[in-house]
């Protein structure tokens, strides 16, 4: 019988299928579900700043709208964004430490922020608060012609190595799939020490409403076709860097695990399939996995993990090709 | 008959109509504002003597002619506690400061205090008539309180508001600061058997361990007290409710209602790097220490740090008394650090007025960071980023945005933290189906300050958060109101069951 288990981020996971950041690790109770039903790992739902600043300033609002609370000019109501911060920051740190007294396998906390001094004071809090790991929710869109590719690259770098500079427990970076060199970045990251990179965060994706003229959200979940531009850049990456990768986004069975695994990831993170499918679909993707190493004859997962890599398939220029050319119909392929 | 109405008929008192008419009204606009006389500030920041010296007799019977007397007194939906202002301050006119101090008791448990305390400039001041309508500074309605409050004292005539014959209902008041004080106090009158519990050795709450002798000398505030003990008040102290004595078991003594004024005496914290150093205080421990527990006195046992370089983190009156106490300690720099800017400070405008005379460093649109310490885990430095305002939040204020870069660092020993505080949990956590906010604050019905569970009546800061002391008195006043409704309602459901 197959040995599952894998190293990823210095952290030994039973298996490589990971819970990713969503709704399904919103509570320690799913976060316990997704481990009963075979998980390696989990990523906890997202803190975002963002949210605790809306939820505090509608709070904030509510207060001054109630003549009962916080009178005009009160220096409580003053500073209340700070306290309220702080309330919703303790409920996740608590949660972090609900989770792992309760949970075996590896928690790994997650957090965006959008003001640069609190990536730092939010990871080392989740550091002192017992998180595995530290997943960086560094979503960056580039929308405004400001910013050039550059400065967004200098941002990421800055936030890690501001962040690695204060927490000692590994760090993960989930990238967006917005840039111009993916490769060349990724060899910068080497210089921030960042355990790991998630490939790739998936963004809300707009839609038009053409009878009310809106502009609504869309295909809330991945589907099994997204999965190819992850797997090239699992392929092409992991030939290249020296911290470990995990493939996210499109992974909906067990043969799109095992896709990753050969193509350089030592884990996967998944979500759409299991909002569809349930939790116990992590166990039918890990039976996948398991019988195709014992057809295959690997014992261990690292005995194939990167066995087709950009540099080591028998035919790397797939990995390269982004046009369709009558050569290659020609041939086959 | 309505608050209007007794106005009204106050107004149509044939003394007050010879008054109006003893002066013109251009001549009592045509005279200034009286300016309150003080302390000249090199003298005062070396002890804790009240910084205000009251106004002279001369002074608040010149102060109380520029009141007109007005036919619709909007001065008075400015006060919380319903003070029939121009009823008094007229009175001050006359010459009878006995009977204007009797005015403000029959609203008023604790005129020398809010005459002291209040943020007049917020409240009775600026509904005015000269603030409203003429945009001139208002009558020093305030300072007439302080005056009317101050001479009966000094008078030694201390009027004690009457009382109705004892009904022999017990009501229990928790807690005994401003809230729970004018509740005693209405109750008391109303005929009823009260007793305050209160969990400090001392009476007063905040009165006594928050607010400095430099602005209410505590002398004050038990010279009031003692007339709510004439009145028939009991205190009970060093009496937690909910830990000494549960509220069944008060019930079970007998007691048929509860008041709730067990205050906000939870100190928030920024929760930033090295803000457990020693040296590092609440702005509730550093003046509960000073206040109360007599630090900055020789023979007192309670250590309080004298720093030489002490920052207080804030901008609110809390923040002006713990910078100002500081300075008393000996404190070479002592600064107030706010996130925003000086037209922003929540504090009464006469408390930063105050501190800048005394010499204390305002360092506004800067936020600290950090602290750092050294190798005893003392506080030794803070860093500090400066900020910009920005655009305005959903509540309209413009945001404190930080500048990326800006950081510095300032050599402090003492730090104190005055951000605001959030209600005692002991009440709402030891009473189960109490309702509460998600603030942490007891749910009340807000015309007669009810909570969820009929016979718990609540007010003041655990009601609201961080108030101030008028606020508190007014829902003192208005839960005993509520509560005798509520006993009175109870005694004829009774009386007609039997």
């Amino acid at each position: 019988m197959a040995n599952l288990s894998t190293k990823y981020m210095g952290l030994t996971l039973n298996n490589p299928i990971i819970v990713g950041s969503s709704g399904l690790t919103k509570t320690v109770t799913d976060m316990k579900n997704a481990e009963k039903n075979g998980a390696g790992a989990i990523v906890m739902k997202s803190l975002f700043e963002e949210q605790i600043m809306l939820d505090t300033a509608y709070q904030i609002k509510q207060a001054e709208n109630d003549k009962m609370i916080y009178f005009n000019h009160s220096e409580t109501l003053d500073y209340l964004d700070y306290h309220l911060r702080e309330k919703e920051l303790s409920n996740y740190l608590n949660q972090i430490e609900e989770a792992r007294s309760k949970l075996m396998i590896p928690v790994i906390a997650s957090v965006h922020c959008v003001t640069p001094g609190e990536w730092i004071h939010f990871a080392s809090r989740i550091q002192e608060a017992g998180a595995n790991a530290l997943e960086l929710n560094i979503a960056i869109l580039p929308y405004s012609a400001k910013e050039n590719c550059m400065d967004i690259e200098s941002h990421y770098i800055d936030i890690i190595k501001k962040v690695k500079k204060e927490v000692s427990i590994p760090i993960s970076v989930k990238l967006s799939p917005y840039f111009s060199n993916l490769v060349y970045f990724a060899n910068a990251l080497h210089q921030t020490e960042v355990a790991s990179l998630v490939l790739f965060n998936r963004f809300f994706s707009p839609d038009i409403d053409i009878e009310d003229f809106e502009v609504i959200s869309t295909n809330l979940y991945s589907s099994p076709a997204e999965m190819a531009h992850t797997l090239r850049w699992v392929a092409i990456l992991s030939d290249q860097v020296k911290f470990d990768l995990a493939a996210s986004t499109g992974i909906h069975d067990g043969e799109t695990v095992i896709k990753m695994l050969l193509a350089g990831a030592k884990a996967v993170q998944v979500n759409s399939a299991i909002y569809k499918y349930g939790y116990k679909h992590i166990n039918t993707m890990l039976e996948t996995l398991e019988n195709w190493m014992d057809r295959k004859g690997f014992n261990y997962v690292d005995q194939f993990i990167g066995k087709m890599s950009h540099y080591k398939a028998n035919d790397p220029s797939a990995y390269e090709r982004i046009q369709f050319m009558r050569y290659y119909s020609e041939i086959g392929l | 008959m309505s608050i209007t109405e007794i106005l009204s008929v106050e107004r149509n008192e044939e003394w007050r109509a010879l008054l109006r008419k003893s002066m013109k009204a251009s001549e009592r606009t045509a005279m200034e504002r009286v300016h309150m006389p003080e302390v000249p500030a090199e003298e005062r920041v070396l002890s804790h003597v009240e910084v205000n010296a009251g106004l002279t007799l001369e002074q608040a019977t010149n102060e109380a002619k520029r009141c007109l007397d007005c036919v619709d007194p909007t001065c008075v939906s400015g006060c919380p506690v319903g003070i029939h202002i121009p009823h008094f301050i007229k009175r001050i006119e006359t010459g009878d400061f006995a009977a204007a101090a009797k005015v403000l008791k029959q609203t008023n448990a604790l005129p020398a205090v809010c005459g002291r305390v209040c943020p007049q400039e917020k409240q009775c001041e600026s509904q005015c008539f000269y603030t409203k309508k003429m945009q001139k500074i208002p009558v020093a309605i305030g300072s007439l309180e302080r005056f009317a409050a101050d001479w009966e004292r000094e008078s030694g005539n201390i009027s004690v508001p009457e009382t109705e014959k004892p009904n022999g209902v017990k009501v229990a008041v928790v807690g005994s600061g401003p809230a729970g004080l004018a509740a005693a106090g209405d109750l008391a009158k109303m005929g009823y058997s009260v007793t305050v519990f209160e969990a400090l050795h001392e009476i007063g709450g905040v009165l006594k361990y928050g607010i400095p002798e430099f602005r209410l000398p505590n002398v004050l505030v038990d010279v009031e007290i003692d007339v709510l003990k004439q009145m028939g008040v009991e205190f009970k102290t060093n009496f937690v409710v909910g830990k000494t004595a549960s509220f069944d078991d008060l019930r079970n003594l007998g007691y048929e209602a509860f008041f709730i004024g067990s205050g906000a005496g939870l100190p928030n914290f920024m929760n930033i790097p090295g803000e457990n150093l020693n040296g590092v205080f609440s702005s509730n421990e550093y003046l509960t220490r000073v206040n109360l527990m007599g630090a900055s006195k020789k023979g007192y046992d309670t250590p309080v740090l004298s720093g030489k370089n002490v920052a207080v983190i804030g901008g609110g009156n809390t923040a002006m008394d713990s910078v100002r106490t500081a300075k008393r300690l000996g404190a070479d720099r002592a600064m107030i650090v706010y996130r925003r800017s000086m037209d922003e400070m929540p504090a009464r405008a006469e408390e930063v007025k105050h501190a800048i005379e005394e010499g204390i460093e305002f360092l506004t649109l800067h936020n600290p960071l950090m602290y750092i310490g050294d190798q005893r885990g003392r506080v030794t430095q803070m860093q500090l980023q400066k900020m910009e305002l920005g655009e305005p939040d959903r509540s309209g204020r413009r945001k404190p945005v930080p500048m990326e870069g800006s950081e510095f660092i300032v050599d402090v020993d003492t730090v104190i933290v005055s951000i605001g505080v959030s209600p005692n949990p002991l009440v709402p956590q030891s009473v189960p189906g109490l309702d509460v906010s998600t603030w942490g604050t007891l749910k009340v019905d807000e015309k007669n300050m009810q909570t969820s569970i009929p016979y718990l009546f609540a007010g003041g800061d655990i009601v609201r958060g961080g108030a101030t002391v008028i606020l508190a008195m007014g829902d003192g006043r208005k839960a005993a109101a509520g509560i005798h409704q509520y006993l009175t309602s109870k005694k004829k459901v009774a009386a007609t069951t039997y």
